[in-house]
């Protein structure tokens, strides 16, 4: 190794700058930070057509030179037939990001060091996106450290704006480029053509500049536009700046201003203002929520101007109205799309627009009036209105455009405004410019939200691209995914290369003194096996038992040991971390580890032996633990049964193998632990599990199952529960700072509130709370004899008033709080499925370490680090459920098309203009209005007392809670939105 | 702000916040003999982190000093951090523990390189003042002293020189065997990477004196 020394003589002493900047902190300190600057020529230009840049590279510590990124014989355009590279400045990059990551041009891309930090002091997002540009091999971009070149660094002058500087230092760039890119191509033996330097630019001065200097460059519009698909690509330039140029001020202002940060801030410190994060009713889009911690009830919000362009799940600060305005929720269905239908999107200015239309006002002053009568579920509740966005938490959106909002069939390809309708409902319309809005209708498509202005009603967003037509299997489940960001696309090759070399082939080393097992237990003579779910095949657990000569029995859960193959901080590690579940839908599963692992190698298959990771307990015949211990093994599992296959092997008398007595042996002691859980106060919830038959060949829904419930399900879980509550309990104890664990909140008080109301004057039963237990046990109580369904729903509904449970990190709660409410149990933590989780995936690298079988890694003792995985994971774990509910949902729907059936169902919810019905056969909850009984629509009254809902008028009934219905089920395609929806008529009450 | 240390993998530049590669050190300038009055002292900037130093004694022992040390010069070390230093003017107590722990580190460096059986009884003390901190504190100051010490004409045993060398993230491709070392890290550099402070005596019997770590 040699190490460079720079002398007082060295040239280059004038090289080096000092840079200062002023910056200020989080609490508001201004610093003045001074900073080294080393400027050299030694930066490449990464041009392979340049041979003098390729003779100076320098390489890393090993010598190793990076490969030139920037191609030979780039794409060109009609203006640029020799081929050109492309500069964007920073605001070419802001307002078109998506335009980059196209796979249909936008290669050769040289991202300048100035743009690329001023894009990370902009957005952040949007430069994580420009990094990950940058790291795909084919994309070509390339990272110019500008400022860090002699040639290319840029002084800033007296009086010069910073934004001023780094335009020069942009064009200072484009034109070294230029030059360098010349003289290299002239001095070279076979001279070829030199590429453009384009330079991308938005800002009209900065252009202006450019020309006057003799550069090549041109806005986005005008560059896009001379490519192929020009229409396609024009609609994905960020739109609200062009918006804003052409309105100026004229518009009048229809949202109040938000307040200042500091203002903000000393009202929050104050206690004036609260922070909190804003959620959408999903029944009525006009009225939101957000949950302070200084109020027990959430803060209400009612209507769009107290909403403030607030969009659900933004993190905003809210200032709490006079008592005089408090109101009760809503009883009231309010959709979007019904109220709204026939706006135009065009129509900006002028009488139309105002921040609250007249049937919006009618629906909300009709809310006030019926809402007078004090009643127990009318108290009011306070209100509040949003003065300030904190943080955006805009994503990308899926929805369909509205067909009614476009002018259809217009001629040729002029841009229109449209609105697009997002599938969540608690989003906005988003309003776009489009040219291909006649292309766009009936498909599914994804956009941004870029900005909401306070002279429009609605926020403005920009096209990403469409998924495919409506309803077709691709798109629907395309845009599932990405409504609930799931990472689905393939593992990149990076991930791929960390797997074992011997693919399909690896096996558990012959030979006991190999490295593999090295402190592993050799338990193959044990009879293990698993039980799955039918066509399962990433097996995670195995299990066996067997008598002891002391009248005990010896139990085994044995984990797919997943930690062997994924180790800490490389690619597969950091993909696994991000992606943090498996995720199954009805028809596709969204792995999280590589196919490789998940369903061979790792997969505990029958007849092959599989590195595992077990727990052995000694068990006494009252299912009382003696001991338990945990080791890394080889197993070799006797066979994989599906829970009804184990029930029949179990229930045969005649079958008397060691085996076959190890699963009874098992099942006697699960029925015990069971009871033993029941007790300690455990629940048992119900959530509407439903299963949706496909045909094999095509996977098209041909029947909807409710899901049946064996003894050897809870068989499984019982022991799974074990081993997490084990395993959770011995990392806690050697790592009581940083252990990975699960806790489960009890539900405050208030959640219950409602519901026990209900179960009181409805049905006379009354709701315990205060304890688990005491919530078990009246829930057992909850019974009606003529209804057998009506326990189910009523531990629906009580499952729905819980928390949910979360992942956490043993350091940030007090003991007492580590419990798991629902499973009744002190600590918890997963353990068992780590092929498709990775929570669990970390419990065992803890737990390795913690029976001193490997060094723990660095990462899992820092207790910011796994906060953060624990953040991450919460969030893939909700998102994973709700993609595979929502898939569900979907796949009853087609398996439903065209079926018309009557069912029974019960009644969930009543509001004062409608109804909700549960319909336990397909799980599914729909919606229906006074409306849909007759038209015109009857009045009705609603006695939110009583909860009942009387109808007079063309239809004379009446509606109450927990009813017994039946219901014709049959879906309608919506005119207006091509949208298929399942419809629930009533025909008995 | 500027950008992250992860630019050090952007598009395979490896370049470091700073614009240095990996194994360059920043510049370095000293003087020595700047104060008059004092017996040796020498100036030192490594880049953005400037040292002054001197060095009194050797001189009689104070008041009988400690005891079993009787037959060897002790070295009494006192580390200053100027109010102004860093980026936020602060207070630095006597007590401070990361500041004691560096005078140890550095009297202990120099016990073992300085002839120090030649002057028993006695006393050398050098006062290190810290007027400009940007990483490389424990290097720049054991390179300051050292030069201050050849001015004050203390017999040694070698030049006690130091640097610092830390290690960057991986880059994410791979097994993460592409971490390259770096030598004399900045201020914003140590904040991010691990890393370790030696010292080195030459070949009169070499002496590494470790530091540093995660901060």
């Amino acid at each position: 190794m040699t190490s460079l020394k720079r002398s007082v003589a060295d040239p280059y002493t004038s090289n080096i700058l000092s840079k200062v900047f002023v910056r200020s902190t989080k609490i508001g300190k201004v610093q003045k930070v001074v900073r080294e600057l080393y400027l050299r020529q030694d930066i490449p230009c990464s041009s392979r057509l340049c041979a003098a840049c390729l003779a100076i590279a320098p390489g890393d510590a090993n010598g190793v030179v990076a490969p030139f990124i920037l191609s030979e014989k780039p794409a060109g355009t009609k203006s640029f037939p020799e081929g050109h590279y492309l500069v964007p400045d920073t605001n070419a990059l802001l307002n078109g990001m998506d335009l980059f990551e196209q796979t249909s041009g936008f290669y050769d891309v040289i991202i300048l060091q100035t743009v690329l930090d001023e894009l990370r002091n902009r957005s952040l997002p949007l430069y994580n996106r420009v990094i990950g540009l940058t790291k795909s091999d084919d994309k070509h971009v390339y990272v110019f450290f500008n400022d860090f070149r002699l040639e290319t660094y840029v002084v800033r002058e007296p009086g010069e704006t910073i934004n001023d500087r780094n335009d020069r230092a942009v064009r200072r760039a484009v034109s070294w480029y230029r030059e360098h890119l010349q003289n290299s191509l002239n001095t070279s033996k076979n001279p070829k053509q030199c590429p453009a330097i384009l330079m991308l630019s938005d800002d009209k001065e900065n252009l202006r500049k450019a020309k006057a200097e003799n550069l090549n460059a041109c806005s986005l519009s005008t560059y896009v536009s001379g490519l192929e698909n020009a229409d396609r690509l024009l609609d994905m330039i960020n739109a609200s700046r062009q918006i804003q140029e052409s309105r100026s001020s004229a518009a009048d202002k229809l949202y109040p201003d938000y307040l200042s940060l500091p203002k903000m801030m000393t009202g929050i410190r104050a206690g004036t203002l609260h922070q909190g994060i804003f959620n959408v009713s999903p029944y009525n889009y006009l009225e939101g929520s957000v949950h302070v911690p200084a109020f027990d009830k959430s803060l209400l919000i009612l209507g769009r101007e107290n909403s403030n362009r607030a969009v659900s799940g933004d993190a905003v600060v809210v200032e709490v109205l006079p008592k005089t305005q408090w109101k009760a929720p809503s009883t009231k269905i309010i959709e979007e799309e019904t109220l709204n239908k026939n706006e135009n999107a065009e129509t900006e200015d002028g009488e139309g627009e105002a921040v609250v239309t007249e049937q919006e006002r009618r629906a909300l002053q009709e809310e006030v009036r019926k809402t007078q009568g004090k009643s127990i579920e009318g108290r009011p509740q306070p209100t509040a209105r949003v003065v300030g966005v904190i943080k955006r938490n805009w994503r990308q959106y899926v929805g369909h455009i509205d067909s009614s909002s476009s002018s259809a069939g217009s001629q040729g390809r002029k841009q229109q405004t449209v609105f697009l309708i997002p599938m969540d409902k608690r989003i906005p319309k988003i309003r776009l410019r489009t040219r291909q809005a006649d292309e766009l209708l009936g498909k599914r498509v994804l956009v941004t939200i870029d900005s909401w202005d306070q002279d429009s009603r609605y926020p403005m967003g920009h096209f990403v691209r469409s998924l495919g037509d409506l309803e077709t299997k691709g798109a629907e489940t395309e845009a599932l995914l990405l409504e609930y960001d799931v990472q689905y696309r393939p593992f990149p090759k990076g991930v791929l290369d960390c797997l074992p070399h011997e693919g399909h082939d690896w096996k558990v080393p012959a030979s006991l003194t190999d490295s593999g097992w090295k402190g592993r237990k050799d338990l193959r003579d044990l009879l293990v096996c698993s039980i799955d779910p039918v066509g399962c095949q990433d097996i995670d657990d195995a299990l066996h038992a067997r008598p002891l000569p002391n009248g005990n029995f010896e139990i085994g859960v044995h984990i797919a040991d997943v930690s062997h193959f994924v180790k800490p901080n490389n690619a597969m590690d950091a993909e696994a971390s991000i992606r943090g579940t498996t995720v199954y839908l009805v028809d596709k599963r969204i792995d999280m580890l590589p196919m490789l692992l998940g369903t061979d190698l790792c997969s505990l298959k029958p007849y092959v032996e599989r590195y595992a990771f077990s727990v052995l307990w000694e068990i006494t015949k009252d299912a009382e633990i003696i001991n338990s211990s945990f080791t890394k093994s080889v197993i070799r599992s006797r066979e994989a049964f599906s829970y009804e296959q184990a029930q029949l092997r179990i229930d045969d008398k005649s079958q008397k193998d060691d085996l076959t007595q190890g699963m009874r042996t098992l099942l006697m002691l699960s029925k015990k632990l069971r009871r033993k859980r029941m007790d300690a106060g455990a629940l048992n919830l119900a959530s509407p599990e439903v299963r949706v038959q496909t045909e094999s060949e095509t996977s098209d829904p041909v029947d909807v199952k409710t899901k049946e419930l064996l003894d050897t399900n809870s068989l499984v879980e019982e022991f799974m529960l074990l081993a997490n509550i084990s395993v959770a309990g011995k990392i806690y104890e050697s790592f009581p700072q940083t252990a990975l664990l699960r806790r489960h909140a009890p539900p405050p008080k208030s959640n219950f509130e409602e519901l026990a109301n209900q179960l009181k004057t409805k049905r006379g039963h009354s709701l315990r709370t205060e304890s688990s237990k005491a919530l078990a046990d009246s829930l057992d109580t909850c019974v009606d004899p003529t209804e057998p369904f009506f326990n189910t729903l009523i531990r629906i509904m009580a499952t729905r008033c819980m928390m949910s449970a979360e992942y956490f990190c043993s350091g940030t709660q007090s003991y007492p709080e580590f419990r798991h409410y629902g499973l009744a149990s002190e600590i918890y933590t997963h353990f068992t499925s780590p092929i498709r989780r990775y929570a669990d995936l970390v419990a065992h690298r803890q737990l390795a370490a913690a029976i001193e079988y490997e060094q723990l890694d660095v990462s899992l003792h820092s207790k910011p680090k796994l906060e953060e995985v624990c953040k991450n994971i919460n969030v893939r774990h909700r998102n994973a459920q709700m993609a595979g509910r929502a898939s569900v949902e979907y796949y009853v729907g087609q398996a439903l098309k065209g079926r018309i059936i009557e069912e029974e169902g019960s009644v969930m919810k009543v509001f004062s203009n409608g109804f909700v019905v549960f319909v336990p056969r397909f799980g599914i909850e729909g919606l229906i209005r006074l409306g849909d009984l007759a038209t015109p629509e009857p009045e009705g009254t609603f006695d939110a007392e009583e909860y009942v809902l009387r109808v007079s008028g063309s239809v004379k009934l009446e509606v109450e809670l927990f009813q017994k219905v039946t219901v014709r089920i049959s879906d309608v395609k919506e005119e207006s939105t091509g949208k298929r929806k399942i419809k629930l008529e009533l025909i008995k009450p | 702000m500027p950008l992250p240390p992860s630019i050090y993998h952007l598009s395979s530049s490896h370049l470091r916040l700073d614009g240095r590669r990996w194994n360059e050190l920043r510049r370095l300038t000293a003087q020595i003999s700047t104060q008059a009055s004092a017996d040796g002292s020498s100036y030192l900037e490594m880049g953005n982190t400037k040292v002054l130093c001197t060095v009194t004694g050797p001189s009689e022992g104070k008041g009988g000093g400690r005891r079993g040390d009787e037959d060897s010069m002790s070295v009494d070390v006192r580390v200053n951090v100027a109010g102004f230093a860093g980026m936020d003017r602060k207070r630095v107590g006597r007590g401070d523990r990361r500041i004691t722990e560096l005078q140890n580190t550095i009297s202990s460096a120099f016990s073992s390189t300085l002839f120090t059986h030649l002057y028993p009884h006695s006393t050398i003390s050098l006062q290190i003042h810290i007027l400009s901190l940007d990483g490389s504190l424990l290097a720049a100051s054991l390179n300051a002293a050292t030069l201050a010490l050849i001015d004050a004409g203390v017999p040694m045993r070698d030049y006690l020189v130091a640097c610092t060398a830390g290690l960057t993230p991986p880059s994410g491709r791979g097994d993460g065997d592409d971490m390259d070392p770096l030598l004399d890290l900045n201020g914003s550099e140590e904040t991010e990477v691990p890393f370790l402070t030696v010292g080195t005596g030459g070949a009169g019997g070499g002496d590494v004196g470790g530091g540093g770590g995660w901060v």
